[in-house]
């Protein structure tokens, strides 16, 4: 994935009209196909559909499960492909906490990355708390380091200014190089509170590729991470529901706010995946205001109704292996 | 068997400078070290008394403190010569300017100034004031390294990776070098350190005093000196010249302590540090080293009306440091960390070796040397400055790496229960109280379990008249710890909008 500087300033009437014309474009005519031949499609082929969430497993054999029921991870990571996973584990907190990706599940995902030919698959976050604390108490820099995946730090150099023509209120950000040289970009975040995205899942997580001041995002947040959204498009998302923070995210620190789940939801939809997170808090996805902005800027579809859903119940939470 | 003597000394110097900066190295998250890193600052006797002097705590991992000073009555001032990184570096440092051998020298007028020192320092300590941290030479390497030599270190590796990262076709060459280093030396970011300057500026005072003669802090001003050489008064290694000499005085000239007289037989006991330099020079090969018990000492270069004065002037110290605030214990608004003794204890054990400072650099990088903040007796202790940093939730480091136990080892569980300090919103700074726009980071980055910053929804008023809703934050003061990471990451710029105190703060 490479942006190219484009160079060109837009007004906002510029961009209305564009996207008026653009995303009418965009949300019509693959939506009216693929609504039309829905139930056909649904027939012929697990592949197409949207969102496959699997549950009450394993964390390691749900995102086996969810990943080949998308149409297998070679689907989207061809043989000698540079591949970022992109993990949240921005907080100094122990997994149990919920406040950052399962382990497991990330290490998962890159061993799956690994099998699918992948050349090399590297993980990394600009964390909030001190880095070395956070990759080392989440689990995850030891998890994917056993299955052989790059582990590193962000390095300040090696953020790149990325122009963002759809931007309403940002035209340029600084990402991390790595991101916009990879291949394929995979998101793993996890699903838990925020206090003011309400819900922090895929297109929240995308901040930790973000160079600069971040605070400054805050203002106007659900347009801004949409700007940043518009750059920033990974070919898969998985939703780490494995346990959810409900209460006193994006941090946590206290048991009695996670609930456990069990479950992981993986789609190539962005704002479809966080748009059936939000279920887990019992919202809908139209409730939560960036993704309003992100479906009606035509970065997906936010109405689960619309979407080819398939549930997959692994039901063997009573053994000792799925409680994680 | 002279020469031998004298490359083991170089040896051992060498090798325990290595292990100070070793450890120093060492001194940084994730902490696994092979012995916990203030280990050497331990042995320093000076330090050793002097706290106990003033606090009336024994401190128990000081024990080797007094094993040296046990072996220092037999051996002499073996500390000085073999071990200690201050000497190491001034020989290093002298051998690089080679001091003119004329000028002060081969004077001994200035020797009675380190006793002179070490009794000040003793009368203030019993009289409540502990000063170990302004001359012990460990303590000196230590917070130099810290402050001003590392993070300069890391500046200016920074900077050439810097430069050659402009080169296209160098970047991913550089980055795995980048990424090697900061597996064991490089730290992920720049150390900032306030009073680096100051500090570092009084540690070249001291080498440069070595213009005037060689070793001629150890010599004249060191009171650890003093006090190891009030013990090997009556030293049992011996230094013996055999009759081939012909005083030829090299040996006298060689002597970096001046500790032989000019006849070249004669020896001082309480200056000598067993460089072997004199058994190493000696073109007949005259001069040895043995054991044997003799009862003749060498005279402290102390007469009684100097001790006199200089415990008078101790004396007048402490009660002018004294005078300076009503209470020592309610001194301004500085936040401690988390453990810290109370205020009195706190600054007669803490001895400003800046371990906490470098380790807390690695996580939060919380702690700062204070200059006047605390007072005359508290610079360069340890305080919480949350616009450098904060403290850091899952962290207890600095009381791991105390060496004098100023900060109380806590564990974990109850270090995220102990208070440091209140948070305060400052309603003119902070966005939804002065704007009406929502803003949440400080709630975000809350550690707590159960936040101590907090939401209610309430109505703004704009200028204009205008009604809107907002988010207002409030501090719940039974929950905040005092971290300080709210303030570290208030996006307002220039002053926060919300500040730390030290109200409430738990001491030990």
């Amino acid at each position: 994935m490479r942006v190219k500087s484009m160079g060109i300033e837009f007004t906002r009437r510029d961009f209305l009209k564009l996207a008026s014309s653009a995303g009418l474009g965009i949300f019509i005519s693959p939506r009216l196909t693929s609504a039309v031949f829905k139930t056909q499609a649904e027939k012929k082929s697990a592949t197409k559909v949207d969102i496959v969430v699997v549950e009450n497993g394993s964390p390691a054999e749900m995102v086996q499960r969810a990943v080949s029921g998308i149409g297998g991870m070679s689907r989207f990571v061809k043989q000698g492909n540079v591949v970022v996973v992109k993990p949240n584990m921005s907080w100094d907190r122990l997994p149990k906490f919920g406040a950052t990706t399962h382990p497991e599940v990330v290490a998962e995902v890159v061993r799956l990355c690994l099998e699918a030919g992948a050349k090399k698959v590297k993980v990394f976050d600009r964390t909030l708390n001190e880095p070395r604390r956070c990759y080392r108490h989440t689990g995850i820099q030891k998890a994917v380091k056993a299955v052989g995946g790059d582990v590193f730090f962000m390095y300040k150099r090696n953020y790149v200014k990325v122009p963002i023509p759809k931007g309403i209120r940002i035209k340029s950000w600084e990402v991390y190089r790595d991101v916009l040289e990879a291949d394929v970009l995979i998101n793993v975040p996890v699903v838990k509170h925020h206090g003011l995205t309400r819900v922090s899942m895929g297109i929240k997580n995308l901040m930790g590729f973000l160079g600069q001041n971040r605070g400054r995002l805050h203002r106007h947040f659900d347009q801004k991470i949409v700007d940043i959204a518009t750059v920033l498009k990974p070919q898969l998302t998985i939703l780490d529901a494995t346990r959810v923070l409900l209460r006193n995210g994006p941090q946590g620190g206290n048991l009695q706010d996670v609930k456990w789940f069990h479950t992981i939801v993986v789609g190539t939809d962005m704002v479809a995946t966080d748009s059936y997170g939000a279920k887990f808090f019992g919202f809908q996805g139209s409730e939560l205001g960036y993704l309003r902005e992100a479906h009606a800027r035509g970065l997906g579809e936010i109405d689960l109704t619309k979407l080819i859903i398939r549930k997959i119940n692994l039901d063997k939470l009573n053994s000792a292996e799925a409680r994680g | 068997m002279s020469q031998y003597l004298r490359r083991i000394r170089l040896a051992a110097q060498i090798f325990s400078l290595c292990l100070f900066v070793f450890l120093f190295l060492q001194a940084v998250y994730p902490y696994h070290p092979f012995f916990p890193v203030q280990t050497m600052l331990q042995w320093s006797p000076l330090v050793a008394l002097l706290t106990l002097l003033s606090s009336h705590h024994v401190v128990a991992a000081m024990w080797p403190a007094a094993l040296i000073l046990f072996l220092t009555l037999f051996l002499g001032r073996f500390f000085c010569g073999w071990v200690c990184p201050l000497g190491t570096i001034i020989d290093g440092f002298d051998y690089l300017i080679r001091p003119k051998k004329k000028l002060l020298s081969s004077s001994s007028r200035f020797r009675w100034w380190k006793f002179a020192i070490l009794t000040f320092v003793v009368i203030t300590a019993i009289a409540g004031s502990q000063l170990a941290w302004v001359f012990d030479p460990l303590v000196i390497v230590n917070r130099v390294l810290t402050v001003a030599i590392f993070p300069i270190f890391v500046f200016f590796t920074e900077a050439i990776l810097g430069l050659l990262w402009n080169v296209q076709f160098l970047d991913k060459t550089l980055f795995g070098i980048h990424r090697f280093l900061q597996s064991f030396l490089l730290p992920l970011h720049q150390p900032y350190f306030r009073q680096g300057g100051t500090i570092l500026v009084l540690f070249l005072l001291i080498l440069l005093l070595s213009g005037l003669g060689r070793r001629f802090w150890c010599r004249n001003f060191c009171p650890l000196g003093a006090l190891l050489g009030i013990f090997s008064k009556y030293r049992i290694l011996q230094r013996v010249v055999s009759e081939q000499c012909d005083s030829c005085n090299v040996c006298y000239f060689n002597c970096r302590m001046n500790a032989i007289k000019a006849d070249c037989l004669s020896f001082n006991k309480v200056e000598c540090i067993n460089s072997f330099e004199c058994a190493a020079v000696c073109p007949k090969g005259a001069v040895t080293y043995r054991f044997g018990w003799s009862p003749k000492s060498s005279p402290i270069d102390l007469s009684r009306r100097r001790f006199l004065t200089a415990g008078a002037v101790g004396l007048l110290g402490v009660g002018l440091l004294g005078l300076d605030f009503p209470d020592r214990n309610k001194r301004g608004s500085l936040i401690r960390p988390p453990g810290a003794l109370s205020e009195d204890q706190f600054l007669d054990r803490c001895i400003r070796c800046q371990e906490c400072v470098r380790i807390c650099a690695t996580t939060g990088a919380f702690l700062q040397p204070a200059w006047l903040e605390a007072g005359w007796e508290g610079i360069w202790s340890p305080v919480g400055d949350a616009r450098y940093g904060y403290c850091e939730y899952t962290c207890n480091l600095c009381a791991q790496v105390c060496p004098t136990g100023a900060i109380h080892l806590l564990t974990l569980a109850e270090k995220q229960q102990t208070k440091i300090g209140t948070a305060y919103f400052d309603k003119s700074r902070c966005i939804p109280w002065y704007s009406g726009d929502d803003c949440m980071v400080c709630e975000e980055h809350c550690p707590t379990p159960e936040k101590a910053i907090v939401f209610r929804e309430g109505e703004f008023v704009t200028a204009h008249g205008k009604v809107k809703k907002v988010k207002y934050p409030y501090v719940i003061e039974e929950r905040c710890i005092g971290c300080g990471i709210c303030v570290n990451r208030c996006p307002v710029e220039g002053k926060p909008g919300i500040f730390l105190t030290r109200d409430g703060e738990q001491r030990y």
